[in-house]
């Protein structure tokens, strides 16, 4: 009776000896590992778990630990230069919102939707508010909607689902430093399909840990006229010289287009930085918290199978002895 | 677009945008720099996207568009 329960209650700790190493090691890992099902051993099996699967995660927890802090690193590096270029991008855009408006409840035929997200993965959830906004606005705004996704991790999203409002996908913006001259061929492109009405949506960029998701409205010059006409702007406050009306405010609406594109990217990459920032620093507390873990595993097992030795040779030698 | 039908401008009935006339301005404002002012300057007209079209559901071939000046390294 004695014997059969010394034996449950090793098996019983073999079995949480087990839960504890997957819970450390994964579930794929532990399938290599050996567990010898050995009641002579008054050691519970510790010594028969082999320890070089630890050691190998440890090594890589610890390696995947430097490169995260390396791309902390990197993105702390570059967020400095990228504000600068952000912050003097937005006096380009204000005068001309204080102008024309920011008229997003306008009912137009056709809405052109511009999520505008990252090329590069590994910086929080930037993305997926964009793409998550997109899809609302998507289905409140009236009329026909299309989609023209600027970077990768947004085409990643919405061409599974939303393939089918997709128009123009504009990836590799921020490969080398954005220019307005490349905001301003970006926006040829997307003035091409001459929707009525565009709304870009982006991370504006608050602080460093903080990100708000900004929907920007940008209409074609007729709905510009109607803004007018109908007083949502105060365009007809100013007088005029030069050519006529329609054609200023086409020119206008074409510049706006191509200075809240340009912003809008600005404020999409100093973001995209921001959030990299942080979430590295993140994966390097946890990287280390985890490595601590292990180590204290690592170090436990290997003194428990020392001190069984230990115990054995002393055992023999009073045994002996005796 | 009518208003673009209506306008006067030449570069318009060329048809050219307003983006795409202000920036072949700014590249001439910009050849007239004297250096260093325009070694610090060129770098500005570098563009480089790609854009695929999508039509039906369906993507097109990737067209890279690559305007960098020979004075920018990449």
């Amino acid at each position: 009776m004695s014997k059969r329960v010394f034996r449950d209650s090793i098996s019983l700790l073999e079995r949480l000896r087990r839960s504890e190493l997957q819970s450390f090691v994964g579930t794929r890992a532990l399938q290599h590992i050996e567990f010898r099902p050995s009641p002579s051993s008054c050691t519970l099996g510790i010594r028969t778990v082999s320890l070089q699967v630890v050691a190998q995660r440890m090594k890589s927890v610890g390696n995947i630990q430097k490169i995260t802090a390396a791309m902390k690193m990197v993105a702390a590096s570059r967020l400095k230069g990228a504000q600068t270029k952000m912050e003097t991008s937005r006096g380009l855009v204000q005068p001309l919102f204080r102008l024309l408006g920011d008229i997003p409840g306008t009912t137009s035929g056709e809405t052109m939707i511009i999520p505008v997200s990252s090329d590069k993965g590994l910086c929080g959830g930037i993305n997926s508010t964009v793409v998550k906004f997109s899809k609302v606005v998507a289905h409140s705004s009236e009329g026909e909607t299309s989609l023209t996704v600027v970077g990768e991790k947004a085409r990643g999203q919405l061409s599974k689902s939303y393939s089918h409002l997709l128009r123009n996908v504009i990836l590799d913006v921020t490969k080398i430093p954005l220019t307005f001259a490349t905001a301003s061929m970006v926006t040829d492109v997307i003035l091409g399909q001459d929707a009525p009405k565009n709304q870009i949506i982006y991370n504006r960029f608050q602080s460093v840990i903080s990100f708000k998701p900004t929907v920007a409205t940008v209409l074609s010059v007729e709905e510009y006229e109607k803004a007018s006409d109908k007083g949502f702007n105060k365009f007809d406050e100013y007088e005029l010289e030069g050519p006529g009306r329609s054609e200023l405010l086409l020119d206008l609406a074409e510049f706006k287009m191509g200075a809240v594109l340009y912003n809008a990217f600005l404020e999409n990459s100093t973001s995209e930085l921001g959030s990299r920032m942080q979430s590295m620093e993140n994966s390097t507390k946890n990287a280390k918290d985890m490595l601590g873990k292990l180590t204290l595993l690592y170090n436990r097992t290997r003194q428990a199978s020392i001190t069984t030795e230990l115990i054995e040779i002393i055992s023999g030698a009073s045994a002996l002895e005796g | 677009m009518s208003a673009a039908a209506n306008s006067a401008s030449y570069w318009r009935i060329a048809g050219m945008s307003y983006l795409k006339y202000s920036s072949m301005c700014a590249e001439v404002v910009r050849g007239c720099l004297k250096e260093p002012f325009l070694t610090k300057a060129k770098p500005r007209e570098a563009v480089y996207f790609k854009s695929v079209k999508w039509t039906d559901g369906k993507p097109g071939k990737p067209v890279v568009t690559e305007v960098i000046p020979p004075e920018v390294t990449k």
